[in-house]
């Protein structure tokens, strides 16, 4: 991952003001570095294990509907509502979704709320060995179906905007194809759709995985094997790297804060459930079942040409996780006459939890999403 | 000297009839319960075992490959990072050059094994192998469960797979049955 992408928090080192730099400053010596080196050292170790007590996702919200699978939330509006369309951002299944709300300064969810957006999230439960056997039709055909039911109910509306990042954009786009009638529009952020093109680490592992001997022996994805694909991302500009900039910055508390906040999401991980982790590699990675409409939602075929809603496609031309190639073909197989494909210059995560994504990505999305909202 | 081995051998061989019909009785006792299916299945742990052991042996054999691979890539890695970075290492800035061109060095090393092709079969093995071991391994656990007279995995499994189907059925007919109301509602 590149310190874009996964380090969307981070600022660079601060450095001292030139009135500052003039003064004459005694170099210390190699005692006084090795000394203040271990000092940070110390300091970024204790830190460190208190990267799951950071608070994340503090935009207030209530929680509307809980089930053992999901919690589905609604934020509190922050400036009188101008878009009539609600969205329901429907999250990945991987990790967790206070990503898309991991800070007030870098937040998805606050700078839709801020445009006038009435916003709704569906926060997944990480699945029990019990969920073994649920499946995309299971996510896509009742979770999020339910999900959609109930806010329509509660905007009295009868279309919503659906907004899906990642896995959930993927899933955004099934629930698409087979209940277009209560979606107003699709925007989806880096959708896994043409997986022959896809060129990231994650896609090359997934080729060759037994994933129906995985799901047969071990059930659910454990969270070990997720790590252990994340540390094949960026292992060392990333993996290293980013804890000697921790050390470098660690008197810096803004630099800390945003470090742990992304830390403690990055080892958030639940893990997935058996039968929907086998259609995700078997079906989607290895047989590219989804661009080429072959994918089966129980007995429902996903034909992508059935979308006729506007759709916005999000994309980052440096995505590891997954790559432009893979996202950016949904523009070519729907049947929407209003689609545009949004690329930008920043990764997988720094597309929706970065500056550049609250500067230049958000404003942009906002636009697109008003001129439909209405 | 001769004699003393025939006593011995009559010795021996006594003692192991003696022994051998203990054991023969000691398992005509119980005709139910976990002794009695433990003593049935002693042939069939027998080959679990074995099978363990080819499993684990295949384990070792993907485990060695992925590790070449590995080995292979950090080798480059050094390579560069020699290459690369700074001959004398006399300042700070020296160390911090070193550091930059150690990263870069080991991250083309690696980001180009774990993209390749190559990497992505021999991962694919280990990962296999080791679900291997976990089977028999579970395969060895679910006599054992049998034998105490509890559910198996396998038999959870199959209720769990029963109940998820039963759910979307459950589904689907309330599904329907709600379209059917707001048809027969709208036509009132």
């Amino acid at each position: 991952m590149t310190k874009q992408e996964l380090r969307p928090d981070q600022e660079p080192v601060v450095q001292p003001p030139a009135e500052q730099a003039k003064e004459v400053k005694k170099e210390p010596t190699v005692a006084e570095e090795v000394k203040d080196a271990y000092r940070k050292l110390e300091k970024a170790r204790n830190i460190l294990h208190t990267a799951g007590d950071i608070e994340v996702g503090q935009t207030p919200q209530e929680v509307l509907e809980e089930t053992r699978a999901y919690r589905l939330l609604h934020y509190q509006q922050m400036v009188a509502k101008t878009a009539k369309t609600p969205i329901l951002v429907v999250y990945a299944l991987i990790n967790r979704s206070y990503v898309l709300d991991l800070q007030s300064d870098k937040s998805w969810v606050r700078s839709l709320l801020s445009q006038g957006f009435d916003v709704y999230l569906i926060d997944w439960k990480p699945p029990t060995a019990a969920d073994k056997y649920v499946s995309f039709d299971d996510y896509v055909n009742c979770y999020v179906d339910d999900c959609v039911n109930t806010v329509l109910k509660k905007t009295k509306t009868d279309k919503l905007t659906l907004h899906g990042y990642c896995m959930g954009a993927t899933m955004s786009t099934m629930y698409t194809t087979l209940h277009q009638e209560k979606v107003r529009n699709l925007a989806v952020i880096a959708p896994v759709v043409d997986t022959e093109k896809d060129t990231t680490v994650i896609g090359n592992l997934a080729k060759n995985m037994d994933v129906n001997k995985m799901v047969n022996i071990i059930g659910n994805l454990p969270a070990e094997q997720l790590y252990a694909c994340y540390s094949a991302l960026k292992p060392f500009k990333q993996g290293v790297n980013k804890y000697f900039n921790l050390v470098q910055n660690i008197d810096n508390d803004q630099f800390v804060g945003n470090f742990l906040r992304i830390e403690k999401w990055l080892y958030d991980t639940p893990p997935i459930a058996g039968e929907t982790f086998r259609q995700w590699v078997a079906d989607i990675y290895q047989k590219n079942l989804f661009v080429k409409n072959e994918l089966k939602l129980g007995s429902e075929l996903i034909d992508l040409s059935r979308i006729k809603v506007p759709l916005l496609n999000i994309v980052a031309n440096e995505d590891h996780l997954v790559s432009p190639q893979c996202s950016a073909p949904l523009n070519d197989v729907v049947s929407s006459t209003d689609k545009r494909l949004m690329r930008f210059h920043t990764g997988h995560v720094g597309l929706i939890a970065s500056l550049y994504s609250q500067n230049n990505v958000l404003p942009k999305v906002g636009q697109w999403l008003k001129a439909r909202s209405q | 000297m001769a004699e003393n081995t025939k006593d011995l051998q009559g010795f021996t061989q006594e003692q192991m009839n003696k022994m051998f019909s203990f054991w023969t009785d000691v398992m005509k006792l119980p005709t139910i319960g976990p002794i009695y299916a433990f003593s049935k299945d002693v042939t069939s742990y027998a080959n679990d075992f074995v099978s363990l052991g080819k499993v684990m042996a295949e384990l070792k054999s993907s485990m060695d490959s992925y590790w070449l691979l590995v080995s292979t890539a950090y080798t480059r890695a050094i390579k560069e990072t020699m290459e690369r970075a700074p001959k004398q290492l006399t300042s700070k800035d020296d160390l911090e050059s070193y550091r930059r061109a150690a990263i870069e060095a080991f991250e083309d090393a690696f980001t180009g094994l774990f993209a390749s092709p190559e990497f992505s079969a021999v991962y694919g093995k280990l990962f296999s192998s080791q679900l291997d071991v976990s089977k028999a391994i579970q395969g060895i656990a679910e006599k054992n469960f049998k034998a105490l007279n509890l559910p198996t995995r396998s038999e959870v499994d199959e209720i769990l797979k029963d109940v998820a189907e039963l759910k979307r059925s459950v589904r689907d007919l309330k599904r329907s049955l709600e379209t059917k109301y707001d048809q027969a509602r709208a036509s009132t």
